[in-house]
């Protein structure tokens, strides 16, 4: 991968919870890269420090030894740079979908014509062109998270981060979900970085997946979906049928088991 | 072949349960039991069951005074309160008291609220305010207003500023737990979408937390509000010249209990009014609550 494409980078990133005597490890010496336009996906078993590697990425938390560069910059805590999309619903009940979606550009002083533009678009790429003056409450899970979606997307970040974006969605409207972010993606070419912990929502999402060991949370290896190059996937059918797909289910499921398995008795 | 079986089988069943239901169709009409487990009645039932409440309870008031169970003095009747509450509204300028004692309350419960809601929602949001601040809130707490009349007595003369100070102090150190508490309980996700939105941290306090925090807070100052009036009339019966607690003080000295229990209505109903007027501010300021259980 050339050196320009590369948009982020963790150098070493270790994170340590507590003091002395009660120190959980939560990470160890992680280091990994994420290129321009490319669709990431942290993955591996609970307890394996992906959200706090998500939330350091973030700025939401520092981490004990190592750094973090967007474009070649040290990070320093949050910024409108890097957006975030939480696993909980986080719309603001007080605002109506559109008032949600135009939240971050009001934050950042971006003109009301541009403002109103930009939020516009965003509400039809997530299909709530129908629910612009609704307020979130009144909307149901799914639509929410999509919510949360436009309004990080409105504001314009260099890099999207997903924590577990779909996880406290039922099964269906987690696919349509997933199959609504690769459009998405094909229309905006954002870049993302996205945590799960579902098998196949990170190889149907994925270009590239980086494999997090558990307890202390380490990198156990970067997989780069070399069955899915060039195949134009819509849903989640045309991923099954993928030759190759089980080959990569099974690798994964494996790694996840022993990884499981290691950390036993934990979290 | 079982399947068939169960499926020829099924709706045999059904056309069966079917008749039987036709055949008597109000047996199986839901009936409605008086006492029922945690279940809605029809808005009719609680109309009714809410005066019937009323109704007894004036009955019993009156049938008590028409069998002459207690001294007349002692327990005018219903009539008697409301015809003396019509002569003091009439007659003896009573509306002037009643407004002297709802401006205390106003005035008192707006300085109250002036320093308890910004200091609750830095107390919530930021912890080292809150260190500094919560020893010191929490002390209060637990020395009762009243035992401060002597001192403002002593301080004030039992003018305004001795009311307006007793319900100051009554009141500020609940309302500002109260708040801190609602607003602790913002999420804090809400707060970090906000940050990684790009808001700094006077954003985050002007378009999250407030914002987050509004209903809960309105809330609070309606049972506060309450206590409010629970203080005004301890402090204008202790010593005051106008003001419905001075007003049935001085009922009292003339044996006028007809005019105490009118006070009392009267209070019962400004209380009322005020708990009523809240509710609608909370309505109409948070119209994205509606429909929300």
């Amino acid at each position: 991968m050339p050196l320009d494409d590369t948009i982020l980078t963790a150098n070493n990133v270790s994170k340590v919870f507590g003091s002395k005597a009660k120190a959980v490890e939560a990470l160890r010496e992680v280091s990994f890269s994420v290129a321009r336009n490319e669709l990431c996906i942290l993955l591996g078993p609970s307890g394996c420090g992906k959200s706090t590697l998500l939330n350091i990425v973030a700025g939401l938390e520092n981490p004990t030894s190592g750094s973090v560069s967007l474009d070649g910059a040290l990070i320093h805590g949050p910024s409108r740079q890097r957006g975030m999309v939480f696993q909980g619903y986080t719309s603001f009940p007080w605002l109506t979908v559109f008032e949600n979606v135009e939240y971050g550009m009001k934050l950042n002083g971006v003109a009301k014509p541009e403002r109103t533009e930009r939020a516009e678009r965003f509400i039809d790429l997530v299909h709530l062109t129908r629910f612009r003056d609704a307020y979130p409450n009144t909307l149901s899970g799914g639509m929410k998270q999509r919510v949360a979606i436009a309004r990080t997307l409105a504001n314009e970040p260099e890099i999207l981060l997903m924590d577990e974006p779909f996880g406290a969605l039922d099964a269906e409207t987690r696919w349509h979900m997933q199959e609504m972010l690769l459009e998405i993606v094909e229309t905006t070419h954002t870049t993302i970085l996205l945590v799960t912990h579902d098998i196949q929502e990170a190889i149907f999402l994925a270009d590239k997946i980086v494999f997090l060991s558990a307890n202390p949370g380490r990198l156990k290896t970067v997989l780069d979906l070399e069955f899915k190059k060039g195949a134009d996937l819509k849903n989640k059918e045309d991923l099954i049928a993928l030759p190759g797909y089980l080959e990569c289910e099974r690798e994964i499921t494996a790694l996840m088991r022993a990884e499981a398995g290691k950390s036993d008795g934990d979290d | 072949m079982t399947g068939t079986i169960g499926q020829s089988s099924t709706p045999d069943n059904m056309s069966g349960a079917a008749t039987s239901s036709t055949a008597k169709p109000f047996r199986n009409a839901p009936r409605q039991r008086f006492f029922e487990f945690k279940k809605d009645i029809p808005a009719s039932w609680s109309i009714i069951l809410g005066i019937s409440v009323w109704v007894l309870f004036f009955g019993v008031w009156e049938f008590a005074v028409w069998q002459q169970w207690a001294n007349e003095i002692l327990l005018p009747g219903p009539t008697k309160v409301l015809s003396a509450l019509y002569t003091m509204f009439a007659d003896n300028g009573f509306l002037n008291d009643v407004l002297i004692s709802v401006g205390r309350v106003m005035l008192s419960f707006a300085l109250a609220c002036a320093v308890a809601i910004p200091l609750g929602i830095l107390m919530g949001t930021f912890r080292t305010v809150d260190a500094f601040f919560s020893p010191f809130v929490s002390a209060w707490r637990y020395l009762p207003a009243p035992s401060f009349i002597p001192l403002l007595l002593m301080w004030f003369g039992a003018g305004d500023m001795q009311k307006l100070s007793l319900l100051f102090i009554g009141v500020i150190w609940f309302l500002i737990t109260l708040i801190v508490d609602h607003v602790k309980s913002v999420p804090a996700d809400l707060i970090c979408t906000s940050v990684t939105l790009g808001g700094n941290r006077w954003q985050v306090l002007r378009t999250v937390v407030v914002p987050a925090s509004m209903p809960n807070i309105t809330v609070a100052m309606r049972q506060m509000l309450a206590v409010s009036w629970t203080y005004l009339v301890i402090a204008e019966i202790t010593a005051a010249d106008a003001g419905i607690g001075a007003v049935m003080m001085r009922a009292k000295r003339f044996l006028h209990v007809d005019e105490i229990m009118a006070g009392i209505l009267v209070i019962g109903v400004l209380g009322l009014l005020f708990d009523f007027l809240l509710r609608q501010v909370h309505r109409f300021a948070f119209p994205y609550l509606e429909g929300r259980h």
